[in-house]
């Protein structure tokens, strides 16, 4: 009954929204906006042909690639910097210089020094993606609760076993927020990365589509694009909810008290 | 308020205390554990401060003394540095005859904030259960001290709980259960029940004489509850203020039975803790014992 009612609550805009379109469009013959039913067709007949295989897949698994290494090297990178006060020193001014370069003017870099490839996708991808989950994590190692941590010292747990069982999960809530940026930013890349110099991917073909105004065909590859990111956003709060399972019951109590 | 008995007090507490600015040693070679001359000054922006300045008692094997001082007498650096969690300034810490360095196996500590000392991401079971693993222990094993553990603070009923599921005194039971499953030699203990309510912390204080009796642990517990250290100890290390010397070194001798009733109620317990409160107060004006005014 209450998966039910959840999905009752989810699917109400957007069907009032595809509704309103639809009224709207009603006897108008704009060349630049679609009816609902064009595009569907339109996207059924652009997208699940061959191009899910030479488009859409490429794209969501270099997309997929990149965001993953973000944040595996952003966790490993910030568990690093936030527990060594030397290299947390030495390293924050330069983060700070990186973080604030935005990541599409290094495409034409990246083509130059790397070609144009999966590779330097995967690269401009992993170079906007990481900041969010890298600085997290700094400042979730930091943040670590002091009488936790001297509890976790008196029980003789250290190096790895304190890595696992005292940082992380302390530092998860803050992780996990990061990742949530980086899932966003990672997206938006993805695209970007493809519009510059690409033979396939979403970003290309939705480029190709707009300077041969194929506009039906333009709105449903971002149609997909949206899609995309509402699946990642699922996905993300679906596995969000079970790793942080204990840090919401925690906030709950501390709100009702 | 009562100058007469107070004098009356003093007299009578004065055979079983040592007033030399050191604590009693164990002059047998059997302490437990020793702490010798120890000194711990913080260096802070404002310059230095002193929070201990000599301190030296023995604690035999298996007993159970209470610390008590006025606040700010450097009850939680001096805990922190038996503990290994900090080096002393000067002086050392001998645990069995071995100097502390850093955190020793032997030992656990429950600390006042139970709140921030278990892991919220864990469930009270597995909390119990960390430092065992940690240790590399068999699951047969671990399981059976983690199961003995919950029963002697009477959780049996919750090891799938979070903490934050619990009451406060509850969480201090667990973090009393995974300071009981780890078997250490010396159990120290920084101002426990500050935090809970009163029922609650006189269940929790007759829970530590069972479990300290049960287990023949050496129990350091520090307070600043006068009433609380002269129920639970079998002696009481009063501290002065700050910079903290040993300000007396009393012998409680209550009977081993303890109840909250009725050991509360006996003339005895009265007088130990007028003397207590009145040495506090001494010491709160900078009263120093004789010998150690240097």
């Amino acid at each position: 009954m209450r998966i039910i009612k959840g999905i009752l609550y989810a699917l109400a805009l957007p069907t009032l929204l595809v509704l309103l379109w639809w009224a709207s469009t009603l006897g108008t013959k704009s060349f630049f906006v679609p009816t609902p039913g064009t595009l569907v067709a339109t996207f059924a007949e652009t997208w699940l042909g061959d191009r899910m295989r030479t488009d859409v897949m490429p794209s969501i698994l270099r997309l997929f690639v990149g965001v993953s290494a973000a944040i595996i090297i952003g966790i490993v990178a910030g568990l690093l910097i936030g527990s060594v006060k030397w290299l947390r020193a030495l390293t924050e001014p330069v983060l700070e210089f990186f973080r604030a370069v935005p990541p599409p003017v290094l495409v034409p870099v990246l083509m130059l020094l790397m070609g144009i490839s999966d590779a330097m996708k995967v690269v401009v991808i992993i170079s906007g993606c990481i900041w969010p989950v890298l600085l997290n994590t700094i400042e979730g190692v930091r943040a670590i609760d002091g009488v936790l941590s001297d509890s976790a010292h008196t029980y003789g747990i250290s190096g790895w076993a304190r890595v696992r069982y005292l940082v992380l999960p302390s530092a998860g809530p803050q992780i996990l927020a990061g990742v949530r940026q980086c899932l966003s930013i990672g997206l938006i890349l993805m695209v970007i990365s493809e519009m510059f110099a690409s033979s396939s991917g979403l970003g290309f073909t939705i480029v190709q589509f707009q300077r041969s105004f194929a506009v039906p065909e333009m709105w449903s590859g971002i149609v997909i694009l949206g899609l995309i990111g509402v699946a990642m956003s699922f996905i993300f709060q679906f596995t969000e909810r079970r790793i942080l399972r204990w840090y919401h019951g925690l906030r709950e109590v501390e709100n009702a008290a | 308020m009562q100058p007469d008995i107070n004098l009356e007090t003093d007299l009578s507490v004065s055979g079983g205390t040592e007033t030399s600015g050191a604590g009693r040693i164990q002059s047998d070679g059997k302490a437990m554990l020793s702490v010798r001359n120890l000194k711990k000054v913080y260096q802070t922006d404002g310059g230095h401060v002193e929070a201990v300045r000599n301190l030296t008692f023995d604690l035999r094997a298996g007993e159970l003394a209470c610390l008590v001082g006025p606040s700010g007498s450097g009850k939680t650096t001096l805990l922190k540095c038996i503990s290994g969690l900090m080096a002393p300034t000067e002086g050392e810490v001998l645990l069995d005859g071995a100097k502390v360095t850093g955190p020793p196996k032997k030992m656990a500590v429950v600390f006042q904030e139970y709140g921030r000392s278990l892991f919220p991401w864990m469930r009270v079971r597995e909390n119990v259960e960390l430092p065992l693993k940690n240790q590399g222990m068999a699951k047969g094993e671990r399981d059976q001290l983690v199961d003995e553990a919950l029963e002697a603070v009477g959780l049996s009923h919750v090891p799938q709980s979070y903490p934050w599921q619990l009451s406060g005194g509850m969480q201090q039971r667990v973090a009393i259960a995974r300071a009981v499953a780890y078997q250490p030699e010396v159990l120290l203990m920084d101002e426990p029940f500050a935090a809970v309510d009163a029922q609650t912390r006189a269940d929790l204080e007759d829970l530590i004489r069972t479990v300290w009796k049960k287990l023949g642990v050496t129990v350091l517990f520090v307070t600043h509850d006068i009433d609380e250290s002269v129920y639970l100890g079998e002696r009481v290390i009063i501290l002065s203020s700050s910079p903290t010397i040993v300000q007396e070194d009393l012998v409680i001798d209550l009977p081993a039975e303890r109840d909250q009733l009725n050991t509360r109620a006996l003339p005895r317990f009265t007088e130990l803790r007028h003397h207590v409160y009145e040495q506090i107060q001494l010491a709160k004006t900078g009263h120093r014992p004789a010998a150690a005014a240097r």
